[in-house]
């Protein structure tokens, strides 16, 4: 059966998410991701208030990254999680948001070698072993917990380059693809499977998900007014292979990435269109985008993540999912 | 009169309308930073077990409500066809 996922982001006020997070469980979500950048509030809190008014509902950090927090305090933060929330809770580890670590002057250096360390570290940490390891990137001498994690954390790679998408298969035990666009999909699974060939992994040993930008209301264009400011940034940010499969002129990402830089906000948002919403972003009615969702798991996903922005009304845009999109692929036991 | 006892005056025949229609109020409040933590960790928890339809779920809705968006509390009143508890929320702010 499709499994479903929901990304919050904690620019909202706690009790907004965890309302919201509250929702998500009654209504059948099976994943809750909470994003991970300084300058919105912690993930590990927002995660450990909505940990206290769920019950089932499995969560994690989508994604934290390893530049601004040492791997050694993920594995801290994701066991004391997992004290709260037993086998509820997992790991989505990723390179992190380009600009929010410009800001505190890191850079995304060497992100192959330091996402696998990262990932073996948090795995051996939590495991309850006592961790020496001599790196590339990090070097821990007698590392232990004085607590342990009750359960073993499953570890989620958030990938897009070929490259990373197959050290996902061959180190995580789940693929956070971001991409929404069934094409982009079906190609990433084809690194995801030499990388899992490298590994002796099966695929179906992995829970490969779809981590989309998500918009969904009655009518398409209430939908795109929420979707457009999401999907000027991953325009902007999208490398150039990926635009050209899209048909997005890279002089176009260049001017609303230089938009979004100085600002002008409607500068930006008014260059994008329909084909760019297409490209990267599941956008629509119910209807549109049960039809977008079917796509993904054709090509072999697991798990869909619904990300932002959700829709022009969280609330609303959570119960049309419950409504009229959950039940096309799950039994609905809300 | 206590925001405890208007909600109470609720008939209970409204009590999925008016906390849906409350709960919109409320997460939708541009005032939204105003609710005190402790007032929104009990609607959680009552939210949790499906209670915010339910007499005291609504105390705590209206509460909210009152707090980030007295003007509109009243207006939803009187959708209800609650002119009394108008009179009486209005009440409750002199």
């Amino acid at each position: 059966m499709a499994q479903f996922g929901i990304e919050f982001v904690p620019r909202d006020l706690y009790w907004k998410t965890t309302f919201y997070a509250i929702q998500a469980e009654k209504i059948g979500f099976d994943y809750l991701w909470i994003t991970d950048h300084f300058n919105n509030r912690n993930v590990y809190v927002s995660l450990a208030i909505v940990s206290a008014y769920t019950e089932k509902i499995k969560f994690g950090p989508g994604v934290t990254n390893p530049y601004m927090i040492h791997p050694v305090v993920t594995a801290q933060a994701v066991a004391t999680l997992s004290e709260i929330a037993p086998g509820r809770v997992v790991c989505g580890l990723g390179v992190g948001d380009k600009t929010t670590l410009q800001m505190v002057n890191l850079n995304q250096e060497r992100p192959l070698r330091t996402i696998k360390e990262c990932a073996n570290i948090i795995r051996e940490v939590t495991s309850g072993k006592n961790v020496d390891m001599k790196g590339e990137i990090f070097q821990l001498t007698g590392v232990n917990l004085n607590f342990r994690a009750t359960n073993p954390i499953p570890i989620f790679i958030g990938a897009q380059g070929p490259k990373m998408l197959a050290l996902a298969a061959e180190v995580g035990d789940g693929i956070l693809i971001n991409a929404s666009n069934h094409r982009d999909v079906e190609l990433a699974m084809k690194f995801i499977k030499e990388g899992a060939q490298r590994s002796e992994k099966k695929m179906s040993s992995l829970t490969i998900s779809a981590y989309t930008s998500f918009s969904i209301a009655s009518s398409y264009e209430k939908a795109l007014k929420a979707a457009i400011p999401v999907v000027a940034y991953i325009v902007a940010g999208s490398p150039e292979p990926v635009l050209e499969r899209h048909g997005i002129s890279t002089a176009v990402s260049q001017q609303i990435r230089e938009a979004i830089v100085h600002g002008r906000w409607k500068d930006a948002f008014s260059r994008v269109n329909d084909d760019m919403v297409d490209a990267f972003a599941i956008c629509g009615t119910p209807a549109q985008s049960v039809d977008q969702i079917d796509k993904l798991l054709k090509v072999g996903i697991d798990q869909v993540v619904a990300g932002s922005p959700i829709g022009p009304n969280m609330r609303k845009a959570i119960n049309m999912i419950a409504a009229e999109v959950f039940p096309h692929f799950k039994s609905y036991d809300g | 009169m206590a925001i405890e006892k208007i909600a109470r005056k609720i008939p209970s025949s409204l009590w999925t309308e008016a906390s849906e229609k409350l709960i919109d109020i409320t997460l939708n409040s541009p005032n939204a930073a105003r609710m005190p933590s402790e007032l929104a960790k009990t609607i959680l928890y009552y939210w949790q077990r499906d209670q915010l339809a339910s007499e005291i779920g609504l105390q705590r809705l209206l509460e909210a409500s009152m707090i980030l968006e007295p003007e509109k509390t009243f207006i939803l009143m009187g959708e209800l066809g609650l002119p009394d508890l108008v009179v009486m929320l209005k009440g409750t702010q002199e």
